[in-house]
């Protein structure tokens, strides 16, 4: 019923492409996120699942009917907006029942739907209240309501909770996901906050200018991103982005190598590289033995240094490393590396140090397109240890 | 009293000099300008007042004074003869020349603001080229003289002309004497000011309230009628209680596309003139019937101001 899907769908305005040949496919009972930084094309593309906006090539569908050019009204979806979108001069009940009204349901029918809806986003006693009586939470579960009531097979969600402020937000977060697995209604929802994104869905869409990178669950998202841009815009903070290129002895750039057997790893030797690791996954040697396969070890100076009381994100400045092999000095801003330690760590600014990269959790994509190669450089383990020597040889 | 003897008083606000009243008004005034402001609020008020209610008065001194005494008249009634409202509408039926006035102004404000929210719509809401050259051309119909359009809308509704079609000739109804030939140039003349205030408003609604209600179930022409009219509330009362007043003070072609009889939908401008006979013209009872003609309007902007005024706060909005 409440599927969705989206077939060669693009969408030009004059001379910009807001989505371009997206293809997506939507399951019934699915809560699904559409995510990717302003601009991206993510309230395009719900708009023309919604059918505010007509796209300019491709189909839609919803269930198995095909939505293209129908109408809003006639596609069986609700949506709750970023303003929240309440109309002024109706009250409570009227907002929430405006669409039965236009419907022609009975009123005892419409009494009994607009009850249960009020129920379940908790508003009972303000059914007779206006908009502007109410505060900004409030007003978006009368948003919510107005959208359960109709049971639609689809709802819209376009970003929500922009407008409520942090707390609240975490506390709507959680009502949605209640809310979701008491209807099992599919749901669309599209935010910019990958945070929301990371916890709320079932499968993630990650979007950036108009095109689909990826659409996996959310930790797939995070341990196999696609591409450079998936791995740097999900996980808070960035992941770690190092340019450099593939030898005989595995990756080197200007201020870190990794040794492992390019072959191993389906990596030609002389490509341009990008190794990607998270700030959790770069351990403090004293801590290396809570990595089963540890890289050889890195020289840094601690820079600055971020406590958030859970952990402390390490700002770590590299040495360079001398490479004869390393034509060009590939690119300047390789010499930071973000760390996340425990909060009881013996750490301080400005001092030197030695950290480890766990080799299960480095990826490489390729600098010149993006597209991951490789997460883990782990099936090098038994030609590690003499490259690791040369190495260090050469330091 | 040293700065009177040095002449210099300004500055020298210790000393009390000997001022007339208007000298110790202004030293009030220049400690506290509010005094100023206040009093050119006065002068401008009265001015006002005095302008637009005058004419008024004039006219109920006429209505008052009996018909024979009005001769020099001077700011007073000269006599009290307050039967005039009786008598007014026993010479004419002033009543019916009313009504037909009301139907007149109601039927073009109705016209005026279905195809003004149309167009308002579209001139506020939506993108298309040449939206803004469009827009000037409305306009520029608001700045023709009516008198350009008389002889052949005359001609037309009159059933004088005739359009062929190969063998088949069409010619126009003849509508002089019903209310067509007055409401079609009104709805046409008012309507250029009706879009231009209704764009304005229909523009300022916020698109998510729009798209709320197409999801919601309603049509784009729903979601108009159903949403933004409501909201734009102050704005559609504007544009009708001015649409519904042109039509009632209009002259022209009240006055000349019917015959001047009640029963030929002729307005309160031929009610009016109907007073005057061969022999005689009865001031009093002009005057007196003028008053009650204005009555209705002066009751609709005090009515109307209340409901512009009040309006619709947008609070459920958070832009």
């Amino acid at each position: 019923m409440g599927d969705v899907k989206l077939e060669h769908v693009s969408k030009h305005y004059d001379d910009v492409t807001a989505v371009d040949d997206m293809n997506l496919e939507i399951n019934d009972g699915e809560f699904i996120c559409l995510v990717g930084p302003s601009g991206c094309g993510k309230s395009t593309t719900m708009e023309m699942i919604a059918g505010l906006t007509i796209p300019s090539e491709g189909k839609v569908f919803i269930g198995d009917r095909e939505v293209t050019n129908l109408p809003p009204k006639d596609r069986g979806v609700a949506m709750v907006f970023q303003n929240i979108a309440l109309f002024p001069h109706m009250d409570v009940y009227d907002n929430i029942s405006f669409g039965l009204r236009l419907r022609n349901y009975d009123k005892e029918e419409i009494d009994r739907r607009v009850e249960r809806a009020s129920e379940i986003v908790q508003l009972g006693g303000m059914l007779e209240r206006m908009p502007d009586e109410m505060s900004g939470g409030q007003r978006q579960r009368v948003a919510i309501a107005r959208a359960i009531v109709r049971n639609p097979d689809v709802f819209l969600m376009d970003e929500p909770l922009a407008n409520l402020d942090a707390k609240l937000r975490v506390h709507m977060r959680t009502e949605l996901q209640r809310l979701h697995k008491e209807l099992d209604t599919t749901i669309v929802y599209v935010t910019h906050d990958q945070a929301e994104a990371m916890t709320m869905s079932d499968r993630i869409a990650v979007i950036d200018s108009g095109q689909l990178q990826q659409i996996d669950p959310p930790l797939v998202c995070y341990n196999e991103p696609a591409n450079l841009f998936v791995a740097g815009f999900i996980g808070s903070p960035s992941m770690n982005f190092l340019d450099g290129e593939i030898t005989e002895n595995g990756f080197v750039s200007t201020n870190i190598d990794v040794e492992f057997d390019p072959a191993n790893v389906g990596v030609e030797v002389g490509r341009d590289v990008t190794m990607g690791i998270r700030p959790e996954d770069v351990y403090l040697v004293q801590n290396e033995r809570q990595v089963a396969n540890p890289t050889h070890r890195i020289e840094a100076t601690t820079d600055v240094l971020e406590p958030m009381g859970d952990e402390i994100f390490v700002y770590l400045k590299l040495a360079e490393e001398a490479h004869a092999d390393l034509e060009e000095a590939s690119v300047a801003a390789n010499d930071q590396l973000l760390m996340s330690v425990s909060p009881d760590s013996d750490i301080e600014e400005d001092r030197d140090v030695e950290v480890v990269l766990d080799r299960t959790r480095v990826h490489l994509f390729d600098t010149e397109t993006g597209i991951a190669l490789s997460h883990g450089i782990e099936s090098t383990i038994q030609a590690s240890g003499p490259a690791d020597a040369e190495a260090e040889s050469d330091d | 009293m040293s700065s009177e003897t040095s002449g210099v008083g300004v500055g020298a606000d210790d000393a009390e000099m000997k001022r007339g009243p208007l000298g110790r008004w202004v030293d009030k005034a220049i400690k506290n300008p509010d005094r100023v402001y206040r009093a050119m609020f006065y002068v401008a008020t009265v001015f006002f007042l005095v302008t637009t209610l005058f004419p008024f008065y004039w006219l109920l001194v006429l209505a008052l004074t009996p018909n024979r005494l009005i001769t020099n008249m001077g700011l007073l009634p000269k006599g009290f003869q307050p039967e005039v409202f009786i008598t007014m509408f026993e010479r004419v039926p002033f009543h019916l020349f009313m009504f037909n006035s009301f139907v007149l102004g109601i039927s073009t404000t109705v016209i005026v603001l279905l195809i003004a929210s149309l167009a308002g719509y579209v001139f506020g809401r939506l993108r298309f080229p040449g939206k803004s050259i469009l827009m000037l051309g409305i306009l520029a119909i608001s700045y023709f003289p009516p008198a350009a359009f008389l002889i052949p809308l005359f001609e037309l509704f009159t059933g004088n002309t005739a359009l062929s079609i190969g063998a088949v000739t069409i010619s126009s109804p003849d509508l002089f004497n019903t209310p067509a030939p007055m409401v079609l140039p009104f709805s046409a003349l008012f309507l250029p000011l009706s879009i231009f205030i209704l764009t304005t408003f229909y523009g300022q609604i916020p698109d998510g309230l729009e798209d709320a209600a197409r999801v919601e179930g309603t049509t784009r022409l729903g979601a108009l009628f159903r949403v933004i009219v409501p909201l734009s509330a102050p704005g559609v009362a504007t544009a009708g209680v001015l649409t519904f007043i042109a039509v009632y003070n209009e002259f022209f072609f009240s006055f000349l596309m019917n015959n001047g009889e009640a029963s030929s939908w002729a307005p309160i401008v031929a009610g009016i003139l109907k007073y005057q006979g061969q022999f005689d013209t009865p001031f009093n009872l002009m005057a007196a019937a003028s008053i009650v003609g204005v009555l209705p309007v002066a009751v609709l902007v005090i009515i109307a101001q209340e409901r512009i005024v009040s309006g619709l706060t947008a609070g459920a909005l958070k832009e």
